[in-house]
């Protein structure tokens, strides 16, 4: 199947940084208090890189790529920071300036395609709907660039699929769906956040491959939200791991995994499932609580949970620094891995007791 | 459309038990089937009359026969005899029949088109002044009874303004159709207030829901304004409850029309319900009823298809049922 090379993409530059973000911080107003779910995260991410965003659950992952698209709720959200987007400001942009980039400049992927398709309109005019608004494009037109998108996401006879409702597809097929949509209008950047976790494997594999490939192909730049390194080391060039709302290190994929220095990420890895396990092993959660984001810890945010935590960790807290041998590679830890010897943790802190 | 025949089959099954019901009521304890006819005839009528109508209306035979024969009557519009008003029942209801039905639809129509554009602006404008404001008028729409919220606009529309006669006859739109707006306005808005505000409260409820939901996120992702946003993804996934609600609160409505035909002299079904029970004009009573549930099943089944076209997963469940 020859696949047409989108047009979309002529004209960019195909280098340099494309999102910046500059001490980010999102928090929620609630009842409990002020939910601190993105606290000071600072990343640039270049154009045409796959970049992996990984984290335990509730490490605010989800909120970060939010924040990133400006699709917060309305009330209630308190924000700071700057985040660029080719050099535009959007932490406090008018909505219309976010719509303005919403599907032409930047697109996402939700994680649960049962979800995020409307139960009541054709799939065909669910792709078709930006092409019409965004590019303009005739009825006619919208429906042949809607069957060459099935195609390219690699749906059998689309033609019949543009009259079907979402309740019609399977799950794999509703995600290949919502990456067409994403895909329509020729982003600079797609925001897939946790795409494949509604999915089963075989389904799941093939779906990060298509967007692995469709990335390459349009020199897109992927942001790719998981809490599997597993996932992360086939398919990023650089990772950043979140831990209680904050970047804690970040690095080229392959160096993250050569020299791991968090020991935060050294426990994530332990909980990537191999080929070798039996199906449904359970995997090794790191044990503990994630931290309280109304009220963080002082010193590290992971101390409480750290084999390596020494008294430093627990009364200040580290910032990302560059490592000594490789620019590349940040990390926010006192004592990293390889450094200290690890020690039974503090049975007295309460945030030990999972 | 097996599934469109069974609902039909069924809401049938309703009008014969409703109607049967009430003939049975209204025939009991009426001591004799001359006696009966005698009631049904009213008035001095001689002893040749009553054998003429126990004859015509199977007064002598068992409930079932005569609502049988009642009902092949009903089919051709053969609704017997208005002792109150000494004419056939058919030729005095034909006009009033009218007169409620377009009421409803009337008021059902205008409760929509208020209530619909209302639910989605309150729900898109979320706790700011506009839906606190909408919040009440549905508060005080839903609380106010309809005697006083029609003698409130025949007030102050017509006896202090005189912007539109307090009572009128029935005039159809097909005779004169601006007499028919002016006499048919502050009724039909005395029905449809408190519809809208039912209307809006529930389809608010659902569309502040829906608004939440994830494709709704995805549309906003994809770049959509917020006016297709609004009512071309989220309205249409939010009208479950509020086309329910149509079916549901018809019950009210009715009960509503008869105040409305009463205060404001329109001559209809509603209204005639009343005189006819207090004259004892059985026929009448009768064939009002019959009128009244005929109505109710028509709009049920509409309100019943409507989901199909609303839902295709429910088109397909039903097509595979
Ligand atoms: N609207 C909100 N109001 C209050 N708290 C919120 C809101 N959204 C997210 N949070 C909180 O922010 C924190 C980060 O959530 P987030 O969804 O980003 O986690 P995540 O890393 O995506 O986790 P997961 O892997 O489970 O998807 C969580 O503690 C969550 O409870
Ligand atoms: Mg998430």
């Amino acid at each position: 199947m020859t696949r047409p090379r989108p047009l979309q993409t002529a004209g960019r530059p195909a280098e340099g940084p494309l999102i910046e973000l500059t001490d980010v911080r999102t928090h929620f107003a609630t009842e409990r208090g002020l939910v601190r779910a993105v606290d000071g995260v600072t990343l640039t991410i270049q154009r045409g890189r796959a970049v992996g965003l990984v984290g335990e659950s509730g490490s605010g992952k989800t909120v970060l790529s939010r924040s990133i698209m400006g699709l917060l709720p309305r009330r209630g959200v308190v924000r700071s920071g700057s985040i660029r987007f080719e050099g535009t400001e959007l932490i406090d942009a008018p909505r219309s300036t976010l719509r303005s980039l919403w599907g032409r400049e930047m697109a996402m992927v939700f994680q649960d395609p049962m979800t995020s398709l409307n139960p009541l309109m054709r799939v065909g005019e669910q792709i078709a709907e930006p092409l019409r608004i965004h590019l303009g494009q005739s009825r006619a037109e919208a429906r042949d660039t809607t069957i060459r998108l099935l195609t390219e996401v690699r749906i059998p006879s689309p033609a019949e699929r543009l009259r079907q409702y979402p309740y019609e597809l399977s799950g794999g097929m509703r995600q290949r769906v919502m990456i067409a949509i994403a895909l329509a209008c020729g982003p600079t950047a797609l925001l897939a956040d946790e795409p494949t976790t509604a999915l089963d494997v075989t389904v799941q594999a093939q779906i990060l491959a298509l967007l692995s490939e469709e990335r390459r192909e349009r020199n897109m730049t992927l942001v790719l939200v998981t809490h599997d390194l597993g996932v992360v080391a086939r398919h990023t060039d650089e990772v950043a791991v979140m831990y209680g709302g904050k970047v804690v290190e970040r690095a080229p994929t392959a160096a993250l995994f050569r020299r791991t220095r968090m020991p935060y990420t050294e426990a994530l890895m332990r909980s990537i499932p191999t080929v070798d396990d039996p199906p449904h092993t359970r995997l090794a959660a790191i044990p503990g609580r994630p931290p309280d984001l109304v009220e963080p810890p002082p010193g590290c945010r992971f101390a409480a949970r750290c084999a390596y935590a020494r008294e430093r960790c627990h009364a200040e807290e580290p910032s990302l620094v560059a490592s000594s041998d490789d620019p590349d590679h940040h990390y926010a830890c006192w004592y990293p891995v390889g450094t200290v010897e690890p020690v039974a943790l503090r049975p007295a802190d309460p945030a030990a007791v999972g | 459309m097996r599934y469109a025949l069974q609902r039909i089959g069924q809401l049938l099954v309703v009008f014969v038990v409703v109607t049967f019901a009430v003939l049975v009521a209204m025939r009991l304890g009426a001591g004799g089937h001359r006696e009966l006819a005698r009631r049904m005839l009213g008035g001095n009528v001689t002893d040749q009359q009553v054998d003429e109508a126990v004859r015509r209306y199977h007064l002598d035979s068992n409930y079932l026969v005569q609502y049988l024969y009642w009902l092949k009557g009903f089919v051709t519009f053969d609704l017997g005899y208005s002792s109150a008003n000494s004419m056939s029942v058919a030729k005095l209801l034909a006009p009033r029949f009218w007169t409620t039905a377009l009421l409803g639809i009337y008021a059902i129509a205008v409760g929509l088109l208020l209530a619909v554009p209302a639910a989605v602006i309150q729900a898109h404008r979320r706790d700011s002044w506009i839906d606190r404001l909408g919040n009440v008028a549905s508060f005080i729409g839903f609380g106010v009874p309809a005697i006083v919220l029609g003698i409130f606009l025949q007030l102050a529309f017509s006896l202090h303004w005189h912007l539109f006669p307090a009572i009128g006859d029935s005039i159809y739109p097909w005779q004169q159709f601006g007499a028919h707006v002016r006499n048919f306005l502050l009724p039909t808005l005395t029905l449809a207030i408190p519809q809208a505000a039912i209307y809006t409260r529930l389809l608010r409820a659902d569309m502040v829901a829906t608004l939440q939901r994830d494709f709704v996120v995805l549309a906003s992702a994809k770049g959509m304004p917020t006016r297709r946003i609004l009512w071309r993804h989220a309205l249409r996934n939010s009208l479950l409850s509020i086309v329910t609600s149509v079916g549901t609160s018809l019950g009210g409505l009715l009960g509503g029309a008869v105040v409305v035909e009463t205060l404001f002299d329109l001559d209809g079904i509603g209204s005639q319900m009343v005189i006819s029970v207090l004259s004892r004009d059985l026929f009448t009573v009768q064939a009002c009823v019959a009128f009244v549930v005929f109505i109710v099943v028509v709009v049920n089944l509409v309100v019943d298809l409507s989901y199909s076209l609303i839902d295709p997963r429910v088109r397909m469940a039903r097509a595979l049922a």
